[in-house]
């Protein structure tokens, strides 16, 4: 266990950080390089003002009408995605292992808020797998893939809520933990977790179309 | 859960179609499709699509069927899904189910873009279906004799060459006893605009043609229409996936227009022709604006008034409440010149909810209305979603500038039993207008 | 405990002081001292001492208490009794190693290389039973 540990908090984690940096990078670069190939009358279009105006609406809780139409998805996601980023970043457990080995440090969350927060999101992810099953029109549309990333990301908070609270051997599940928590980046560049790094760009070219083509809004 | 499998509809066309398919043709054409005509829209929007359902809401189909297979993301999953998991090797039965979602189930309205937090443009997706099903030649009979009709006289009507001229001389002829001096300039090189209307208005509307030109009569405009071919600006093809038809009958109407050397072209009020002329077809024949301005009448006659061209003699008192035609709200973002315009014309606009933008679809729109009888009945009841917002108006007279929505909201309003009788802005005007050769 | 004496001045002076200190601190401790910091937000590190060392089977006390030069360790000097917290400060100015880190890499760097004893947060970081 201690071996597994030390492999997974050294090599394992640069390993899951260069391919989910360099993955990302070369899916965007990728999906680039096909949008000019192949759809040339559409990206001539794109108008970066405009995209900024409505990813502004998309951005903010209940400032569009799908956010407003669908409230309880709309409080859990927002709520989700930004502990999603919040926590993880600004982990004391997480600065720890880069300030013991690399020497950065930065500003951490408190324990206590930030251990809400990581309960917060496991409760969410517990929500999203119950729309999946028994929410009719969800339930239609989803496949494994679907459930399979929510529970990458409700596993990697459970096992670290767990390893902070000691419940359990804290070796193993601090060790489980990091391994979820690799899996997890490194699935954001290859899985549905992908709209990460293309949800904006999307949302950005359609709106761009409504903009500056039709002259409507699109939130 | 029931699919699209649990309620196929027997169409002719679409019958016919797949009995000459077979896997591996089906395939090819598919992978062909992919490698060629699709690129990254197509492929983040299948990624992405996080399968969180927000979208359901969007559709009119599901909020009236109450049915999960009807949501934006499950047409999706019945079809492109479903064939890129295959690679396009399907037996040709489920190009048939993909036929008849795509062509009957899906209007193209794009209201579920303002539902979906990724963008994901479900009308897209869907145009790609159609698009294999085309090429498969997979299309239902009504739609499809249309775009034949495109394909062989440049209108959707089959309305002959002699004909449209012969219409267009019968409607002056009509409205020379009500207006003495009235033209309806035919080939007038050098006019201001050029106005083009849909086949069906000379086949059946004729009467549409006659208020337009008593409304230009009496705003004294230098107007022509075209006397030949390339006076039809609907487009048909544009919706069977016939993106080859599509892009001839466009370039013959742009064509038109120059060769008649007008400054813009003024349309009729219809909402799918606007969208082929304004926003598809020019991308296809490779323009990114259009060669020659086009603007829709709702525009036009927004203009007139700020003119002060349209006079009118009273106000129209009855309430009336305002349909707002996708294709040139959500295409076009007329939503405020409607207004405007509708405001000028009428005492008392109460206004239905959600509107402008938001405002949910006639349900005709996108060919759904013209794949014909067989499918008549899913878009009526697809569609209660509609009744009850014009219900909840509680007024008779409807507003809305586009043909395909007068179809598809007369039949729900005789369906529904709503009382209502649906307007275009240009009975309203003739309507009210001072006819100033009219002693 | 065998020590290790040497010329330096310094260094007799430091042991001096450190028989000043009461004499029984190493056998009764169970926590890494942390009165240095101002705000705790774990539990201070279970750590006893001599049973770590016998455990372990340290003599060498430089193996922790290590000196410094040139800004660098210095495994040669030994500074047995005096508090980490005296040169490493809790806030400490760049180049230096902050009380924390230099408890983290000391305890936990050995743990890793040694491939034995607790290295999660959790193992050291609990109650004292
Ligand atoms: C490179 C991979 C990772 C490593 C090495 C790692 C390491 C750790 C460590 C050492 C802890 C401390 C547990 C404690 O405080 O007792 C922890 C806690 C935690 N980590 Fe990670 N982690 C990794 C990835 C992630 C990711 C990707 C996420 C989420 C997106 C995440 C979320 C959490 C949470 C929620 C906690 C517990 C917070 C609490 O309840 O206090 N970790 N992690
Ligand atoms: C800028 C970054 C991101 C944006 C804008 C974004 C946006 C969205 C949106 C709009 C949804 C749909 C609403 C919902 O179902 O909750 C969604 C769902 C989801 N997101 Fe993200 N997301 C981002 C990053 C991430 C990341 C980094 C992860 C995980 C590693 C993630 C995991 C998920 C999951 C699992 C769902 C599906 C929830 C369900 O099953 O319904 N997202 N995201
Ligand atoms: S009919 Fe309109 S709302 Fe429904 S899926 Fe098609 S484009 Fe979207
Ligand atoms: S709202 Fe968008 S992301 Fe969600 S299921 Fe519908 S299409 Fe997919």
């Amino acid at each position: 266990m201690h071996a597994l540990y030390d492999l997974a908090v050294g090599p394992l984690a640069w390993l899951a950080f260069g391919v989910f940096i360099i993955g990302s990078v070369y899916r965007l670069l990728a999906m680039r390089a096909l949008a000019l190939r192949k759809d040339g009358a559409f990206v001539a279009y794109v108008s970066w003002p405009h995209a900024f105006k409505s990813l502004a609406h998309w951005f903010t809780p209940f400032g569009a009408l799908g956010w407003r139409e669908n409230p309880g998805v709309t409080i859990a996601t927002f709520i989700f995605h930004i502990c999603l980023f919040l926590v993880p970043l600004f982990l004391m457990g997480h600065i720890v292992l880069f300030d013991t080995f690399r020497g950065w440090s930065w500003p951490a969350l408190p324990d206590g808020a930030a251990d809400v927060l990581a309960i917060v999101v496991v409760v969410i992810c517990a929500y999203f797998l119950w729309r999946r099953l028994s929410v009719p029109e969800v339930r239609f549309v989803t496949s494994a893939q679907d459930v399979l990333v929510v529970s990458l990301v409700g596993l990697t908070f459970l096992t670290g809520v767990l390893a902070y609270h000691r419940i359990g051997d804290n070796l193993v599940l601090t060790t489980l933990h990091i391994l979820s928590g690799e899996a997890m980046l490194v699935a954001i560049p290859f899985t549905r977790l992908s709209h990460m790094l293309f949800g904006v760009f999307s949302r950005g070219y359609i709106a761009s179309e409504f903009g500056s083509v039709r002259h409507a809004k699109d939130w | 859960m029931s699919t699209i499998a649990d309620r196929l509809i027997e169409d002719e066309g679409l019958r016919r179609g797949v009995s000459r398919l077979t896997p591996e043709k089906i395939e090819k054409v598919f992978k062909e499709l992919i490698a060629g005509e699709c690129g990254a829209r197509l492929k983040t929007y299948v990624e992405s699509c996080v399968r969180c359902g927000m979208c359901a809401k969007a559709c009119h189909y599901y909020m009236s069927h109450k049915d999960p297979s009807y949501t934006p993301v499950a047409k999706v999953s019945q079809t492109m899904w479903r064939l890129l998991a295959a690679g396009g090797r399907v037996e040709p039965q489920v190009i048939y189910e993909c036929a008849q979602v795509a062509y009957t189930e899906c209007n193209l309205c794009r209201r579920c873009i303002h539902y979906c937090p990724l963008g994901i443009d479900t009308g897209y997706i869907i145009s790609v279906v159609r698009r294999l099903c085309h090429k498969l030649g997979v299309t239902p009979q009504y739609i499809q004799d249309t775009a034949h009709s495109h394909s062989a006289v440049l209108n959707q009507m089959w309305v002959k060459d002699d004909e449209w001229p012969d219409t267009l001389q019968w409607q002056e002829e009509e409205a020379r006893e009500e207006f003495p001096g009235l033209r309806i300039p035919l080939d007038v090189e050098g006019a201001d605009f050029m106005y083009s209307v849909i086949a069906p208005e000379p086949k059946f509307r004729t009467q549409l043609i006659y208020q337009a030109a008593a409304i230009f009569n009496a705003a004294g405009l230098n107007w022509t229409m075209p006397a030949t071919p390339g006076w039809d600006n609907s487009n048909m093809a544009m919706f069977t996936g016939d993106s080859e038809i599509m892009s001839r009958v466009e370039r013959a109407h742009y064509e038109t227009a120059q060769r008649l050397r007008v400054k813009r072209i003024v349309m009729g009020e219809c909402g799918h022709a606007f969208r082929a002329v304004y926003d598809v077809a020019n991308r296809w024949l490779g323009w990114k604006w259009h060669p020659v301005p086009v603007v829709h009448s709702v525009e036009f006659f927004w203009e007139l008034i700020q003119q002060g061209r349209i006079k009118i003699t009273h106000k129209y008192a009855d309430p009336v409440t305002i349909h707002d035609p996708c294709n040139i709200i959500r295409g076009r973002g007329l939503m405020d010149k409607l207004r405007e315009v509708t405001h000028f014309l009428c005492e008392n606009v109460v206004e239905m909810s959600p509107n402008r933008e938001h405002n949910y679809c006639c349900c005709a729109g996108g060919g759904v209305i013209n794949c014909g009888p067989p499918f008549k009945n899913v878009r009526i009841v697809g569609n209660s979603i509609k009744a009850e917002q014009l219900r909840a108006t509680g007024v008779h007279t409807l507003v809305a500038p586009c043909h395909n929505c007068h179809g598809g909201l007369e039949d729900i309003i005789s369906k529904f039993g709503l009382g209502m009788h649906t307007k275009f802005l240009g009975d309203l005007i003739y309507e009210l207008m001072e006819k100033p050769e009219a002693e | 405990m065998k020590r290790r004496t040497t010329p330096l001045a310094l260094v007799a002076f430091v042991a001096a002081l450190l028989l000043a200190l009461p004499a029984l601190s190493q056998q009764d401790m169970t926590t890494v001292p942390d009165e240095a910091f101002k705000t705790r937000t774990r539990p201070p590190a279970l750590f006893k001492h001599d049973e770590h060392n016998e455990k372990a089977k340290l003599d060498d006390c430089t193996a922790c208490h290590h000196g410094e030069k040139d800004g660098k360790r210095d495994p040669g000097a030994d500074t047995s009794g005096i508090p980490c917290s005296d040169c490493h400060a809790v806030e400490a100015k760049p180049g230096r190693t902050p009380l924390m880190r230099a408890f983290h890499k000391q305890c936990l760097g050995c743990h890793m290389t040694q491939k034995k004893g607790p290295v999660t947060c959790g193992d050291c970081h609990k109650p004292v039973k």
